[in-house]
């Protein structure tokens, strides 16, 4: 149906763009834009580096009780870093009316909003996988449990992302929405906590850890699937 | 059938209804509380390891049961906003969230206060207390979201999304939960011989108490829905009728 209506349309937009074109051009769109705005880019690696500080400061600077910790500091705070920058994901979006054409484009909402939330990915989430080691180093985390860090770090946070996508969806019209998003999306990021946090603690015990990166992969399949739906619904009702 | 379901979603027509079914759950639930009650604290006998301590079980687990069946019950209703946008059952939701809260801050309460005896701590990170806690944060946010969104359509439509998203997420949020720590004791399974621990003797009193607190809980959500449904068809000819025959 949708394919007709553009082909009947006067010279010029004769040509229907393809759904993996709409994908890619958002995506390129969204990486741009946080080139271009360096600050934006920065900031929550900053946030994840001042947190994870904070933590030897308010806890203890013994190298023992760090090591104890190290995996949920690490693991809270990298939760913490990408609820502040979810924020990004709508909001310009939403102000300027780009969000509005994004809801009008013939192509299927879910893999606009996916190509959205892979880009805030690729920009917040990302780098902090990329920063992990660093701070897992300075609360002396044990040497082996460093590789298991990084790959659950990579398994979980785009789960973040795509949750916290749904939380900024439903939000993004509301004029204080700072709080309300990570009361609603908090809870929710409890399993891809729980089990990350535990990968890393299980593997200084030297225990198996197939079934922690078995469930992280079925609860990134799992959003991966669900949770773009559920943002562009939530869109849907946001912006009308 | 569709009729049926139609009528069903109309607010004057549930007014109307629940305004009959009220005192038979009235009698109901007064007849199953006593009963229930009395039996629990009078003629259970004792625990052989927890003593008296085990009465609070007639509250705490019926309690904690009914919580757990208010997400399905928000998500369902949340799919019948979304789908049919029928007003009733987001209003139904809008009332069940609060008292699902309440319910799961009475289960929490119980808990704590049968465990400080048992395992000599008020709270524990246990699995089912945590998925508990968790399931309370997750009614508080329906609850915030709703009451941020002004227009009443957006935030019924928005909080009917979250309802679904939550109610998927309830049960994955248990089962890790519980991979990641378990101390509270595995519920006990009914069994017809008086000689187990978990007899017809210490069950039919607590069978009776669920169905009395499931009584209990439709009263309230029947009451705060037709609150609700007064306040927001205040307009409304019918609603203007009655406030004007109570008023003689």
């Amino acid at each position: 149906m949708k394919q007709q209506t553009l082909d009947s349309l006067p010279d010029g937009h004769a040509t229907p763009v393809s759904t993996f074109t709409a994908f890619r051009a958002t995506l390129r769109r969204d990486l741009l834009i946080a080139l271009k705005r360096r600050n934006d880019l920065l900031n929550p690696l900053m946030f994840f580096l001042i947190v994870v500080s904070l933590f030897p400061l308010g806890v203890s600077s013994d190298p023992q009780e760090l090591t104890r910790i190290a995996a949920g500091t690490v693991w809270v705070s990298a939760l913490l870093a990408s609820m502040l920058s979810l924020d990004n994901l709508y909001r310009a979006d939403y102000e300027d009316g780009s969000l509005e054409q994004l809801l009008l484009s013939p192509q299927p909402l879910y893999f606009l909003v996916l190509a959205k939330n892979i880009g805030h990915w690729l920009v917040s989430g990302l780098p902090v996988v990329l920063l992990s080691p660093l701070l897992a180093y300075m609360l002396y985390l044990p040497a082996d449990a460093y590789w298991t860090l990084v790959f659950t770090l990579l398994l979980g946070t785009p789960v973040l992302s795509l949750f916290g996508s749904i939380g900024v969806a439903l939000t993004v019209g509301l004029g204080s929405r700072g709080l309300i998003l990570a009361v609603i999306v908090l809870p929710l990021t409890v399993p891809v906590l729980i089990i990350g946090a535990k990968a890393v603690a299980d593997v200084s015990l030297g225990l198996p850890l197939a079934m922690h990166y078995s469930l992280l992969g079925a609860l990134l399949a799992l959003s991966l699937s669900l949770a773009p739906l559920a943002s562009a619904a939530a869109l849907k009702i946001s912006v009308n | 059938m569709w009729q049926w379901f139609y009528r069903m979603g109309s607010p004057k027509w549930f007014y109307e209804m629940s305004g009959k079914w009220l005192p038979w759950l009235y009698v109901l639930m007064t007849v199953l509380m006593s009963v229930g009650i009395v039996w629990a604290l009078l003629f259970v006998p004792q625990d052989y390891q927890q003593g008296n301590t085990i009465r609070i079980m007639y509250v705490h687990v019926p309690v904690a049961s009914i919580s757990l069946a208010c997400f399905p019950l928000m998500a369902v209703a949340g799919v019948i906003t979304l789908v049919w946008k029928m007003k009733l059952a987001d209003m139904v939701a809008k009332c069940a969230a609060p008292i699902g809260a309440w319910f799961t801050a009475v289960a929490l309460a119980t808990g704590a206060i049968w465990g400080q005896p048992i395992w000599g701590t008020w709270w524990a990170w246990d699995a089912r207390l945590t998925s508990m806690l968790i399931q309370f944060f997750l009614l508080i946010g329906v609850i915030a979201l709703r009451s941020a969104i002004e227009s009443p359509d957006d935030s019924a439509r928005a909080s009917a999304l979250l309802a679904i998203v939550g109610a998927i997420n309830v049960p994955i949020i248990k089962y890790s939960v519980e991979w990641w720590n378990t101390l509270h004791q595995p519920a006990s399974n009914f069994s017809m011989d008086n000689e187990s621990a978990f007899g017809p003797e210490i069950w039919v009193p607590l069978v009776i108490m669920i169905f009395a607190v499931y009584c209990f809980f439709v009263i309230s959500l029947i009451l705060s829905t037709r609150n609700e449904i007064l306040r927001r068809e205040r307009r409304a000819q019918w609603v203007q009728d009655i406030v004007a025959g109570e008023k003689v």
